[in-house]
């Protein structure tokens, strides 16, 4: 067995987890943060997606020893006392997401991006999905939301409107 | 995934140690990025018993030029080469390279060294280290050895590291710094595709005479391991730069490779995507070369 402490959603989380255990499913049956969602388990959909130290990986392409010590966000640590981040609340309104199980790792991919880039281009947004796979809604109304948010924490404009 | 012992190497010296401790006793393997090693480890019915974690070895994270050349350490991602101002500035076609390997996300785990340790034949890193002559860097419990990488690549997934030896860095050496390359890659689809085919080419011009200097040419996924194309390469060298005798160079490297036919592609497929990649993968060297004068 391995403890591990990892800093998640900005609270040191402390947990004995067998060491084979990845990041994915310590966040999921550890620290009770069901979120981040176990797709296909070898890194191609993207759907446990989390942002390590400020940048997106896969958490079933980690483990959680190799978690330890670090800055974990993921997508229950988005919303805040004042209501749900710009990014959650463009998707909702751009009716980005049908299903939504590839939401969680979309949003936080969007979100590392816009850290990054307040400004991303199109093309910069589709690149920045490449690693995140949607079965059913498309990406279409997920690229306009992101373009929407990232208008949104620039202070361009306060409220998300279409 | 079954259960294995997990040890964490503090530094590449304690790596090597932890690997010669336990290889004695217990199969095992190393993780960095783990973006092969747990996608497989999930499936195999070949687990390790122990797996050493050398991710946190942080000197072997830095870029860096020095006498003997252009100095990866292995645990730098695929996005960090992408983001380095001196790969941007001295060979845009590594950055092309990195940018072509999986997804943001295994692209932040996934690491330079684990790419070739791999050693899968269609790796997006070979063919343009291939073409620059690139060498490797092993840390073994004696200390360090330099191998060039053409040495490296035994076959598919075998490669010349011993069970108690880590790949520490990728040097490209001081007489390539700098060398007009090109990088090119044909996948099925743009996001997380393999290589049906991937090509990088490497040439100086001796700008008197308007020849090719030096050329090199390295192939993926046509042969059990990355190669060069040495017949291709031994054509340009000394010849005008034409579009003629790229064309040419490219119907003679289609004849260096030897591919296999699977379910991705049938092997005169890739022949011909050889042929038509070297050509273009030459032509972008050139412009390069030419933007550079």
């Amino acid at each position: 067995m391995v403890t591990v402490t990892i800093n998640i959603n900005g609270e040191n989380r402390t947990a004995t987890v067998p060491p084979e255990t990845t990041l994915l499913r310590a966040l999921r049956d550890n620290f009770n943060l069901p979120g981040s969602k176990l797709g296909c388990d070898v890194g191609d959909c993207g759907a446990c997606t989390v942002i390590v130290d400020g940048k997106p990986i896969n958490s079933c392409l980690m483990l959680a020893a190799q978690a330890d010590g670090r800055k974990v966000l993921t997508i229950e640590g988005l919303a805040s006392m004042n209501g749900v981040h710009p990014l959650q609340r463009a998707f909702e309104d751009c009716a980005s997401l049908q299903c939504g199980f590839c939401g969680p790792g979309v949003i936080m991919s969007a979100k590392a991006l816009i850290d990054e880039n307040p400004d991303p281009t199109i093309p910069q947004i589709r690149d920045a999905l490449g690693g995140n796979l949607c079965r059913c809604t498309g990406y279409v109304k997920m690229i306009e939301a992101i373009q929407i948010a990232a208008r949104v924490m620039r202070g361009e404009t306060a409220e998300v409107n279409r | 995934m079954r259960a294995f012992d997990l040890y964490v190497a503090k530094d590449s010296r304690d790596a090597v140690m932890l690997l010669a401790k336990h290889s004695a006793t217990s199969k095992v393997k190393v993780i960095a990025g783990g973006t092969d090693l747990l996608a497989d480890l999930k499936f195999s019915a070949h687990s390790p018993n122990v797996v050493v974690d050398i991710s946190r070895a942080d000197e072997l994270k830095s870029i860096t030029v020095t006498d003997g050349g252009l100095r990866i350490g292995a645990l730098v991602t695929h996005s960090q080469i992408m983001k380095s101002p001196v790969i941007q500035q001295m060979f845009p076609a590594l950055v092309d390279a990195a940018h072509t390997i999986g997804a943001v996300q295994t692209r932040n785990l996934g690491t330079l060294g684990g790419n070739l340790v791999t050693a899968v034949p269609s790796m997006d890193s070979g063919p343009t280290l291939m073409a620059l002559e690139a060498i490797a860097s092993i840390q073994g419990p004696g200390g360090r050895r330099e191998v060039p990488l053409t040495d490296f690549f035994l076959g598919p997934r075998k490669t010349i590291l011993k069970a108690d030896e880590i790949l520490a860095e990728i040097i490209i050496p001081k007489q390539n710094l700098g060398k007009p390359t090109h990088f090119l890659k044909f996948g099925l689809r743009k996001g997380q595709a393999l290589a049906l085919v991937n090509v990088g080419a490497s040439f100086w011009v001796d700008a008197k005479k308007n020849t090719f200097v030096a050329p090199r040419i390295g192939l993926g996924a046509v042969a059990p391991k990355v190669i060069h194309a040495p017949q291709a390469e031994a054509y340009l060298e000394g010849r005008e730069i034409t579009p003629e005798a790229m064309a040419e160079a490219g119907r003679i490297a289609a004849t260096d490779a030897k591919p296999i036919s699977d379910f991705r592609a049938s092997a005169g497929y890739r022949k011909n995507l050889v042929a038509v990649l070297t050509k273009r993968a030459l032509e972008g060297a050139y412009a390069l070369a030419q933007a550079k004068r």
